[in-house]
């Protein structure tokens, strides 16, 4: 006996798929098929002419412009592959992508163990009311804008007057060059962007621990696991769907760091808090050269790309779903 | 279905009007729009000069569309998107920082207005050091009329200086007097004190200290032409040529070495802050309440220090110490017309306002910029408020005739950031970094004037 072959779920048009889900009322004449099909189109009209026009066509645009120079003002000239060349070529372009995966790597393995931590600790046996407070105040930097946050950070940081020295002063530690030394910068962003951004892991992982049922813990308990060896064997691998969601987030959104460090440092001192969407922007807003901001987009939308996948390969064998 | 396609029509139809993209911003027809650097506020206060300048000209309406920016960079990029996005504004305020970027590509040369109504702003160029109209020519031509500016020069603690037991210095004092007065001021402070606090930026940061060496990053030559203007309106000056061009990178020369180990010095001793980098905002309050003792900064400075409460004898100013020389660095600002304008004639009546007695003492009511006019700037600044030696402010261009724009080809915006990544690994590696963080700022600066 054959089986009939079945149509990939990319190959199944629109038109059929809207045929074979909706039973044909009897009686219905072509005229009114025609009529119910104008219908479908004119209510995703808005939909698909909003998607291609802002990001289809910006998208291919961006593309197209990757092999190009362009200054805005005067007419795009041909590059072929000199763009592509120039990431290779341009040392503070290499190190600004070096920069960006450090970043990412140290950002996200805080934040998410920050948020983690904090989401247990909220979690655990507390008033309701303190629970409350918690949940609000750990997500509170969230909503706030990152540029001013990072102007208030800067004062906090500065080296001769902040704060923050100010407090190490009178515990008798040297001044620290916060945002005037490589390794004070990264640590000023890191800390900043971290300290924005851990809500919303946070609040991803108070949804997944509230999934948990309690008498999985109350079974383990009387089986004599504790503390660390129940948060190993129990809360991760339950929480596990959680977390890639929140690190695909978190991921996602590290690569694309830029308000903190271009407030705080302007990716100073020389290229050491330099990202890669800072160059994007120095390239095509003060340098001119919209090409090479393209072509520095493209392999940043790519690399994105990849590690998502990475991520979600990963995920088969790391990801429990119960 | 199709009724309610047809009154969507009808609608449409109706309430064309409210619906033309004329309406946003920038895209007027009946117009002249032009661009400044502020706020809504500050679009806002500019309708006196608007008004006045409407009661010279009913004919030409005008509307002001501020642009907000953290720098002039900003300022810029935000220009070259309303450039992309096909809404040029006629005329733009345009400062140093962008005077080549506009005038290689987006402005409208003014030689033809000038040489046609030379009669009428004689009196301009009468009263405006060469200096300030110089730094707006490119190439031969002339792209904007300054209406204000800043040299660097030092603003200091009385109170600082008076602790440490020292007069105000010599007009020509010297860098070693500089580190003595630096030195003074430290060991004389109790608490949090900062004998020289600096910004890294290319207005004030390292390029006065360059200067004032007869020295810079990029090597200054100056562009032929320009003998129509200067024969015109400056008969007995020096020529001044078709304006400056900084073509080549230049950080390795020896004097720019020994500017720089300056600065490593001071760094190194304590006597300034490590440069953070910003357009120094937080300056004003350290300054007023004794945390600093010196910095770099020109006349716009002294509204902000009257506003922070800050009494005229508690401050006072002086030139840059000299080293080869005492050239000093300033940046100025003025309106361009853009290339793109169908009412450039328009806009030259806006300009010729701008510069005009009338026009500049409305626009500047207060000591928040030095004006170009030195009769109205003396007006200005010797109205009560501000430094004892307010006089300096000019005098500056006077006294220092080979004073100069801060360096600022087309590609400033390069320019600058490989300046500014560079300078704190320049200086605070030690008297041996120096060398190696000037080789690594010359590549970069090597990079950033390449020809594409």
């Amino acid at each position: 006996m054959t089986v009939p072959p079945v149509p990939s779920v990319s190959t199944v048009s629109l038109e059929e798929t809207a045929q074979s889900t909706q039973p044909r009322p009897e009686g219905e004449t072509p005229l009114r098929r025609r009529g119910n099909r104008l219908l479908v189109w004119t209510f995703l009209a808005p939909t698909l002419v909003g998607l291609g026009l802002f990001s289809i066509v910006p998208i291919i645009g961006s593309v197209v412009l990757a092999f190009f120079h362009w200054d805005i003002i005067t007419p795009p000239e041909w590059a072929g592959w000199d763009n592509f060349a120039e990431l290779a070529s341009n040392p503070a372009i290499r190190i600004s992508f070096l920069n960006t995966l450090l970043f990412v790597v140290l950002a996200v393995t805080v934040q998410l163990s920050v948020a983690l931590g904090l989401a247990i600790m909220v979690q655990s046996r507390m008033p309701n009311w303190l629970r409350t407070f918690f949940r609000s105040a750990l997500f509170l930097p969230l909503v706030l804008s990152a540029a001013s946050v990072s102007l208030v950070m800067a004062y906090l940081f500065n080296q001769e007057f902040g704060l923050v020295n100010e407090f190490l002063a009178a515990l008798g530690i040297a001044k620290v060059g916060w945002l005037t030394t490589g390794l004070g910068a990264k640590t000023v962003v890191l800390l900043v962007f971290v300290w924005q951004n851990f809500g919303f892991s946070f609040l991803l992982f108070l949804g997944g621990l509230s999934a948990i049922p309690r008498e999985v813990y109350e079974a383990s308990s009387i089986d004599g696991a504790k503390g660390l060896r129940q948060f190993r064997a129990i809360t991760l691998p339950l929480v596990s769907p959680t977390l890639l969601v929140a690190s695909v987030m978190a991921i996602i959104s590290a690569l694309q760091v830029f308000d903190q460090p271009y407030v705080l440092t302007r990716g100073g001192p020389g290229n050491e808090t330099r990202t890669a969407v800072m160059v994007i922007y120095e390239s095509a807003f003060r340098e001119l050269e919209f090409g090479l901001a393209s072509a520095v987009g493209i392999i940043l939308t790519l690399l994105i790309m990849l590690v998502t996948g990475i991520q979600f390969w990963l995920s088969k064998r790391f990801v429990f779903y119960g | 279905m199709i009724g309610l396609l047809g009154l969507g029509v009808a609608g449409t139809v109706v309430s064309w009007p409210r619906l033309s993209a004329w309406d946003i911003p920038g895209r007027g027809q009946q117009a002249l729009t032009v661009a400044i650097l502020g706020t809504a506020q500050d679009a806002a206060s500019r309708q006196t000069f608007v008004q006045a300048f409407q009661r010279k000209h009913p004919d030409i309406p005008v509307r002001i569309v501020a642009i907000q920016g953290a720098d002039w960079g900003d300022y810029f990029a935000k220009i070259l998107t309303m450039v992309a996005a096909g809404t040029p504004p006629d005329v733009v305020t345009v400062a140093t920082e962008g005077a080549q970027l506009f005038a290689s590509r987006m402005a409208h040369p003014l030689d033809e207005y000038v040489k046609r109504d030379k009669d009428e702003i004689r009196d301009y160029f009468e009263d405006v050091a060469p200096a300030l109209v110089g730094s707006f020519m490119y190439k031969g031509s002339l792209f904007q009329l300054p209406d204000n500016f800043n040299a660097a020069n030092i603003y200091y603690n009385t109170a600082a200086l008076e602790r440490a037991g020292l007069e105000r210095p010599a007009d020509d004092w010297s860098v070693d007097d500089f580190f003595t007065v630096m030195r003074a001021m430290k060991s004389s402070a109790t608490g949090t004190f900062v004998p020289y606090f600096w910004n890294n930026r290319l207005w004030g940061g390292v390029v006065p200290w360059l200067y004032i060496n007869d020295t810079s990053i990029l090597t200054e030559t100056t562009a032929p032409g320009g003998d129509w203007l200067w024969n015109e309106f400056y008969p007995g000056e020096e020529w001044r040529g078709g304006g400056p061009l900084w073509e080549q990178a230049d950080a390795l020369n020896p004097a720019a070495v020994e500017s720089f180990g300056v600065l490593q010095q001071l760094v190194a001793e304590g006597l300034a802050a490590n440069p953070a980098q910003g357009g120094g905002n937080e300056l004003v309050a350290l300054f007023s309440t004794g945390a600093v003792g010196t910095t770099p900064a020109g006349g716009y400075w002294v509204e902000g220090l009257y506003q922070a409460g800050m009494a005229n004898d508690a401050y006072d100013v002086q030139y840059f110490p000299k080293m080869a020389s005492q050239r000093a660095q300033f940046g100025a600002a003025g309106y361009a017309i853009m290339e793109t304008s169908r009412r450039k004639d328009e806009a030259w009546e806006w300009i010729k306002f701008a510069v005009s007695v009338e026009g500049m003492r409305i626009a500047h009511p207060v000591p928040d910029s030095n004006l170009t006019r030195r009769t109205l700037n003396a007006e200005l600044y010797g109205a009560g408020i501000g430094p004892k030696h307010w006089e300096i402010f000019y005098d500056t261009l006077l006294k220092f005739p080979t004073t100069g724009p801060i360096p600022a080809p087309p590609q400033q915006a390069a320019v600058e950031s490989a300046l500014i990544k560079n300078v704190v690994g320049t200086i605070t590696n030690g008297p041996s970094g120096v060398r190696r963080g000037l080789e690594t700022m010359q590549r970069d600066l090597e990079l950033a004037l390449r020809e594409r």
